[in-house]
C-alpha cells in the first residue's frame, strides 16, 4: 500500500540528486537545475504531509508559494547568467570570482 | 488499481529523471530529463489529490521554467576556452571525476545525517490518508483569498519585481570605454 514513506523516499532521492548536481557541476545553468530539484523535493513533502497528516490545505498553499518563488528565482537567475555571459564569454562558475568586472 | 499504476509510473519517471540529470554530461539533455522529472512530480501531485498543484506544476515548470532554461542554454552556448584568465586549466563545465567524488561523498554524508535526525521522529506507524479525493480548487481559492491574502499580495509584488529585475539585469547595455 502506498503510504507516506513512499512520497518521503521520492522526495529524499530528489533532494540528494539536487545536492549532487549542485556540487558536481561547474556550469551555472546546471546549478540552477539542481536548485529546481531541491525546491521540488520540498514542495512534494508539503503536499504529502497535507494528504497524510491533516486534512486542511495549508500545505498546498506552501507548495504553491514554493512554485512561485522558484519561478521568480529562475527568471532572475537566468537573467544574471545571460548578463554574465555578455561580460565574460563564459558560464563557468569559477570565472565568477570577482565582484566588479 | 489505477491510482497505484499512476503512482508507480510517476515515481519511476521522477526518480529516473532526477538520476539522469545527475548522470548525463550534456546540459540540454539534463534539461529534458528535468522536464521528465517535473512531469513525474505532477503525476505524484495528482496521486496525492492535489489537482490544482498538478496543473500549476505543469504550467509553471514544464511550460515556463524549462523553456526559460532552454533559452538561456541556447543563448550562452559555445564557450571554448579551457583555461581561466590566470592561465590555469579549468575544471570541465559538467564536472570531472574529482567533483563527482566530492558530490558523492557529500550526498552520502547528508543522507546519513538526514536519516539519523529524522528516524527518531518517524519511528511510529505512518498515518493513513484522511483526505478524500475531492476537488481542492474551490477550497484552495477560498483559503488563498481569505487567510493567506497578505502572502498572496506579497508574492504578486515579488513576481513583478523579479520580472522588472530580470529585464533590467539582462538588458544589453552599451559598454563605456574611456
Amino acid at each position: 500500500m502506498i503510504n507516506l514513506w513512499a512520497y518521503l523516499g521520492i522526495s529524499f532521492i530528489l533532494f540528494i540528486c539536487g545536492i549532487m548536481v549542485m556540487i558536481a557541476r561547474k556550469n551555472i545553468i546546471a546549478l540552477l537545475l539542481g536548485v529546481e530539484l531541491i525546491l521540488n523535493a520540498a514542495a512534494l513533502n508539503f503536499a504529502a504531509y497535507t494528504k497524510f497528516s491533516n486534512g486542511n490545505l495549508d500545505g498546498h498553499i506552501m507548495s504553491l508559494f514554493i512554485i512561485i518563488i522558484a519561478a521568480a528565482e529562475s527568471a532572475v537567475g537566468l537573467g544574471i547568467v545571460i548578463r554574465f555571459f555578455q561580460l565574460r564569454e563564459s558560464i563557468h562558475i569559477d570565472d565568477a570570482s570577482t565582484l566588479q568586472n | 488499481m489505477f491510482s497505484n499504476t499512476l503512482f508507480l509510473l510517476s515515481a519511476v519517471l521522477t526518480v529516473a529523471g532526477a538520476l539522469m540529470v545527475v548522470y548525463t554530461k550534456n546540459l540540454m539533455h539534463a534539461c529534458i530529463y528535468l522536464l521528465a522529472s517535473f512531469f513525474g512530480i505532477a503525476g505524484l501531485y495528482a496521486c496525492l489529490g492535489a489537482d490544482f498543484l498538478a496543473a500549476t506544476q505543469l504550467v509553471v515548470y514544464a511550460g515556463g521554467v524549462i523553456i526559460l532554461m532552454l533559452f538561456a542554454i541556447m543563448l550562452t552556448g559555445g564557450t571554448g576556452n579551457k583555461v581561466n584568465r590566470y592561465g590555469l586549466e579549468k575544471i570541465p563545465a559538467m564536472g570531472n571525476k574529482k567533483t563527482y567524488f566530492t558530490a558523492g561523498f557529500t550526498a552520502i554524508v547528508s543522507a546519513l545525517i538526514l536519516v539519523k535526525i529524522t528516524m527518531s521522529a518517524m519511528s511510529g506507524n505512518p498515518a493513513v490518508a484522511n483526505l478524500t479525493n475531492e476537488p481542492t480548487v474551490e477550497r484552495l481559492g477560498t483559503i488563498l483569498a481569505t487567510d493567506h491574502i497578505l502572502a498572496f499580495e506579497i508574492s504578486s509584488v515579488l513576481l513583478l519585481g523579479a520580472l522588472v529585475g530580470a529585464a533590467v539585469i539582462s538588458r544589453p547595455r552599451k559598454e563605456i570605454h574611456d
